[in-house]
This record gives structure tokens, C-alpha cells and sequence, in this order.
């Protein structure tokens, strides 16, 4: 039997696995480890599956993801982000739809310490949602916001999914970093064109609140200066060459623990639990990060991805018609699997061909993140929204579904945006590492 | 022992890997921390602090992962909940359940061979001086943790409403 088709097989049983409701470590795993087996032999993969997960698991450079995970769960408990959202509301106080905006700048604000999506949307949800729905706010809109607004926190640095893709594409992590940003704040701007279309285009959806002063504003402007220092200690240390990623976040993470143990919002039991959440949530990680490696040494066995360009080329393809292709898949996938899944399972299979075409891996990255943040926000099955239900579950799924459909545009425009304007991904990086 | 006893005996398992791999986090952001700190004020950084950090992620990565084992906190494609009767959601969870402990096993076999040939070779870590083999035998002890703690998860109901969401 040729490669390829072992490949095809083992793609296919994966995801039979995964309908089954096995784990995706556990599917990465065994297809990984029967498939190398097949293509190598029983001697070479049992050598391989012994060292990779101490390979993995003992890296330094994945080190940075404890310990960014440590300072976004820290940054949960401690409040942060209620700052971020008072200083949002009161700075726009006036405008139709001001609050949702608010909260879309808090989300973005808050994913820059925190790197999740969930985390960002609960703790968000949690603080604006009440906010806004005693404001009169339409509460499909008000959750559709929400939930766009979480979804930011993977695509603006530090990302959780931007480090994973660096360890499995093997790319430079400062430079997905320095990618991601110019996005994420273009993403930001465009869910806040939505809302002021939305909220234009529909009065009672979203009343103008009480208006502020010009002190009043300037005086909120101050309140989230933590964020700024953490943001600027961390990313901005990243940028500027002064700290590795692994430097960074553990100037993030202690950064972050002083902030709250000197502002008295973080005890040793909140601290505790931060930790512990990190440790638990790297658990879940470290598995899936150790079945994707051996995931990914099969696909490299079975050629199936330069056989996939090469059929792609034979059917006279051009690149933006395959990565138009791509992307459908990723939004197929965003149906059913979770983000971080995702990116681990189908990278190994597209990012060689994504390369033969010509794409830059650190463009195609950010191109992952943003199709995995609409998986996370497009129903029916979009971990975000269930997140927001979770919080509020007087609003019916379907409501917050009609919510979401206006939001979803944003991410899309976006691409295409990246598609005939690449530097909004790759300025940044060239700027800064040439 | 009944089936309560062992897995409140295996929840301490899962408790005292899960502080091991606290401290090993806690230990990692202070020694990198240190040696940002010394190599910028003092010009003098940690010699050992990368060797540290590998180390600490060793204990960090293996022990850690017991928690989400004993609680099946894995990240799963629930959509056949939704339509399957209950007996066969249960199930495809005990299938899960006894995948998860030869996935780990699987693991844990084929390391053996590499962490003996560390141990055989007495290979270092170059800055530290700290046999590699030790480091092999923590993540062994880690792994050997987490399949006593999926064997937990087997005791425990095969009931989804019994999975907690991911962190």
C-alpha cells in the first residue's frame, strides 16, 4: 500500500477516534504510534515514543507556557479586568452601543495578560454582561460581543495557541507574537464596527447610556495601569529583544502575583488555585503536545501532505484557491473540535503544503488562530457561546446564535484582509527581528 | 479495600503530585526570574538556571497531569452525547477509560529503555552537573502516578456529567 493512502487511513481513523469520543491525545497517540509502527517499524517507534515525551516535556522553550497560563489565570482572580472594563465604559459613557465597545476593548485588553479565549469570555462575561443587560441591551447582542470579544484572547499576544504552533511548526515564537498583534487589533476594531452597525441599524438594541465628563474620562483612563505594565513588562520586553518568551512570562506571571498581593485582591488560597488551574490545564496540554508529535512524524513518514500540493498543483490550483480551501476546512473542523486540538492535529497535515505554496508559516499561523477564534464564537457548537450560556442561562442558545451571526463577518473580513495585505501579520516581525 | 477507599487513596496520589508539580512551577518562574534579575543589575546570571528550568519542567509536566487523568478533565468531541442513549455515552467513556491507561502505559514502556541507557551512560546536564537519569526517573515516577490515577478515573461513574470541563 502506497504512503500516502496509509496516511489518508490513519487521517481518517483519527478522526473515527474522535467521534467516539476518545480523548485527542489519546487519538493523536495511537493513530501517531500504529502509523510509525507501519511505516518504520515496532523498534524505531517505541524509540521515538519514548523519547518525545521527555523531549517535550523537559523543553525549555516550552516553559513559557506554564507560565504565561499562570499569569492570565492570576490576572482572572485578581480582578484585573473589572478595571479594564470600568475604565472602557466610562471612557465611551454616552455612545450608542458604548458599553458592548467597552467590553470589546476590555476583552482585548484582558486577552494581552491572559492568552485564552474561555478565561477571557467567562471573566468578561461575569463583569459586563449584568452591566449591559440592566442597561437595556438586546441580549443576543450583548452575549454575540461577549463571545467575539473572548475569542480575541487567543490571537492578541500572549497567545496560548500562538505558543503551541511555534513548538509544532517549529517557528519563532517572538515573531508569531509580533504577528499576532497588528490582528488582534484590527479584529478588535472591526467587532466594534459591528456593534456600532448593529446598534445604528437597530436603536432599541442598544441605548446610549449616561453620557461622562472629560475628567471623568481622562480619571478612568488611569485605573488600568497595571495591565499596561504587565503588558509592556511581558510583550513589550518580547519585542524589544530584552527578554526571552520564557523570561517574559515569568516576569508576567510574578508581575502579576505582586499586583495582586500588593492591591490586596489575590490571598494564598486564590493564589493556590491559580496555580493549581495552571498545573491542571498544562496537564491536558502536555498529553495532546506529546500524541501531536508522534502524530506529526507519521504524516512526515507518509508524505501525505506534499502529496496533497502535488494534487493540488495537477489540478492546476492556484495558492489562494488552496488556502481559500484550507481555511473552509479549518471552519469545518471549528464544528466540532476544540481550538487547541485543532491547530495540533492539522498542522503537521497543511502547514508542509502551505510552505510549497509559497506562504510564510508565521502568516499562515495567525491565519490559524483567526480561523480557530471563529470556531470558537460560530454555532452550533462554539465553545464560546456555551461559555456565556453557562453565565447567563435565562438567554436562550438561539438567541445568543442570532447574536453571534453579525460578529462572525468580522473574522472573515479579517482574512481577507490578510490575504491581499500580508504585512498586517508580517510588518510587525520584520520590523523588529528583519 | 472497597472501590471508595482506593480512590480516595488514589485522590491523595493525585493531591501530593499535584503540589510537587506546583512547586516545581513556583521554582522554574523564581529561578528565571533570579537570573533575569542578576544578569541585569549584578551582570552576574545563574549559571544553571536553563539546566534548573528543564528540570523543573520534568517534574512540572509529569506529575502535573495526574489531576486531569483521575478527573477526566481531557479534551473530548462530545457530540455523540446528544443523540446516544446514556448506556453508550457510559460506554465509549470505559473505552476511554482503559485507552487512557494503555496510551500511558504505552508511554511509560517505551521510556524505560532511554532512561536506562541515561542512567548506563551517566549522561549530565552540562551546566547543572545533575545526572540526566534523575530526570528520567521523576517523569517516570510521574507517569507511573498518572496510570494509578487513570485506573481512578476507571473506578470512578462512567458519567459525562461526572467530566469536568477543561481549565
Amino acid at each position: 500500500m502506497a504512503a500516502s493512502s496509509i496516511g489518508a487511513i490513519g487521517v481518517l481513523a483519527m478522526f473515527a477516534l474522535l467521534l467516539l469520543r476518545v480523548p485527542v491525545w489519546i487519538a493523536l497517540t495511537l493513530v501517531g504510534f500504529i502509523g510509525n509502527c507501519v511505516m518504520s517499524g515496532v523498534t524505531p517507534t517505541f524509540a521515538l515514543a519514548g523519547t518525545v515525551p521527555f523531549d517535550t516535556g523537559s523543553a525549555y522553550t516550552l516553559s513559557v507556557l506554564p507560565l504565561f497560563i499562570l499569569m492570565g489565570e492570576v490576572a482572572s482572580v485578581t480582578g484585573l479586568s473589572s478595571d479594564l472594563f470600568k475604565a472602557a465604559r466610562v471612557m465611551l459613557a454616552g455612545m450608542r452601543g458604548g458599553l458592548a465597545v467597552g467590553a470589546l476593548a476590555a476583552c482585548a485588553c484582558f486577552g494581552a495578560v491572559c492568552g485564552s479565549s474561555v478565561a477571557t469570555a467567562a471573566t468578561m462575561t461575569r463583569i459586563a454582561l449584568p452591566e449591559m443587560r440592566k442597561a437595556g441591551y438586546e441580549p443576543g447582542l450583548a452575549a454575540g460581543a461577549l463571545a467575539a470579544g473572548g475569542s480575541l484572547g487567543i490571537l492578541i499576544p500572549p497567545s496560548i495557541i500562538l505558543v503551541i504552533y511555534a513548538a509544532i511548526a517549529e517557528q519563532s515564537l517572538p515573531k508569531l507574537f509580533a504577528a499576532g498583534l497588528m490582528p488582534g487589533l484590527l479584529l478588535t476594531a472591526l467587532y466594534m464596527l459591528v456593534v456600532v452597525v448593529v446598534a445604528w441599524l437597530n436603536k432599541d438594541y442598544a441605548p446610549v447610556g449616561e453620557s461622562a465628563t472629560l475628567r471623568e474620562r481622562l480619571a478612568a483612563m488611569r485605573d488600568p495601569w497595571q495591565f499596561l505594565l504587565l503588558f509592556v513588562a511581558t510583550i513589550g520586553g518580547i519585542y524589544a529583544g530584552v527578554f526571552s518568551p520564557t523570561e517574559a512570562a515569568s516576569i508576567g506571571a510574578f508581575g502579576a502575583i505582586v499586583l495582586g498581593v500588593t492591591g490586596g485582591r489575590l490571598s494564598i488560597k486564590m493564589l493556590l488555585r491559580a496555580i493549581e488551574n495552571t498545573v491542571v490545564t498544562c496537564g491536558i496540554l502536555f498529553v495532546i503536545i506529546f500524541g501531536a508529535n508522534l502524530f506529526s512524524f507519521f504524516m512526515v513518514q507518509t508524505q501525505l501532505p506534499s502529496l496533497l500540493a502535488e494534487g493540488a498543483h495537477a489540478l492546476n490550483l492556484s495558492g489562494p484557491m488552496v488556502m481559500a480551501l484550507i481555511i473552509v476546512a479549518y471552519i469545518f473542523f471549528g464544528c466540532f473540535l476544540e481550538a487547541i486540538g485543532m491547530v495540533l492535529i492539522t498542522v503537521p497535515v497543511f502547514l508542509p503544503m502551505v510552505k510549497q505554496f509559497g506562504y510564510d508559516p508565521v502568516w499562515f499561523g495567525v491565519i490559524v488562530v483567526i480561523v480557530a477564534e471563529v470556531g470558537l464564537i460560530h454555532p452550533p457548537v462554539g465553545l464560546n457561546l456555551f461559555v456565556i450560556q453557562a453565565h447567563a442561562p435565562d438567554i436562550k442558545i438561539t438567541s445568543i446564535y442570532r447574536g453571534i451571526v453579525p460578529f462572525l463577518l468580522a473574522p472573515l473580513a479579517l482574512i481577507i484582509m490578510m490575504f491581499l495585505f500580508p504585512g498586517i501579520a508580517l510588518w510587525l516581525p520584520r520590523l523588529l527581528y528583519g | 479495600m472497597n472501590r471508595t477507599q482506593a480512590y480516595l487513596l488514589l485522590d491523595r496520589l493525585r493531591v501530593a503530585q499535584l503540589r510537587l508539580a506546583s512547586v516545581a512551577l513556583i521554582v522554574m518562574m523564581v529561578v528565571t526570574l533570579l537570573d533575569v534579575f542578576l544578569r541585569y543589575v549584578f551582570n552576574s546570571p545563574i549559571r544553571s538556571s536553563y539546566d534548573l528550568v528543564e528540570t523543573m519542567m520534568a517534574i512540572f509536566v509529569f506529575h502535573g497531569m495526574s489531576t486531569a487523568l483521575l478527573t477526566r478533565r481531557n479534551i473530548v468531541i462530545d457530540l455523540v452525547d446528544s443523540f446516544a442513549p446514556p448506556f453508550m455515552v457510559a460506554v465509549l467513556i470505559r473505552i476511554s477509560d482503559v485507552l487512557t491507561i494503555a496510551t500511558l502505559a504505552l508511554y511509560g514502556y517505551a521510556m524505560i529503555t532511554p532512561a536506562l541507557q541515561a542512567y548506563n551512560y551517566g549522561d549530565l546536564k552540562m551546566e547543572l552537573g545533575l545526572p540526566v537519569w534523575y530526570l528520567w526517573a521523576a517523569a517516570l515516577l510521574g507517569m507511573a502516578g498518572g496510570i494509578l490515577c487513570a485506573l481512578g478515573a476507571l473506578i470512578a461513574p462512567a458519567d459525562p456529567h461526572h467530566e469536568q470541563e477543561p481549565a
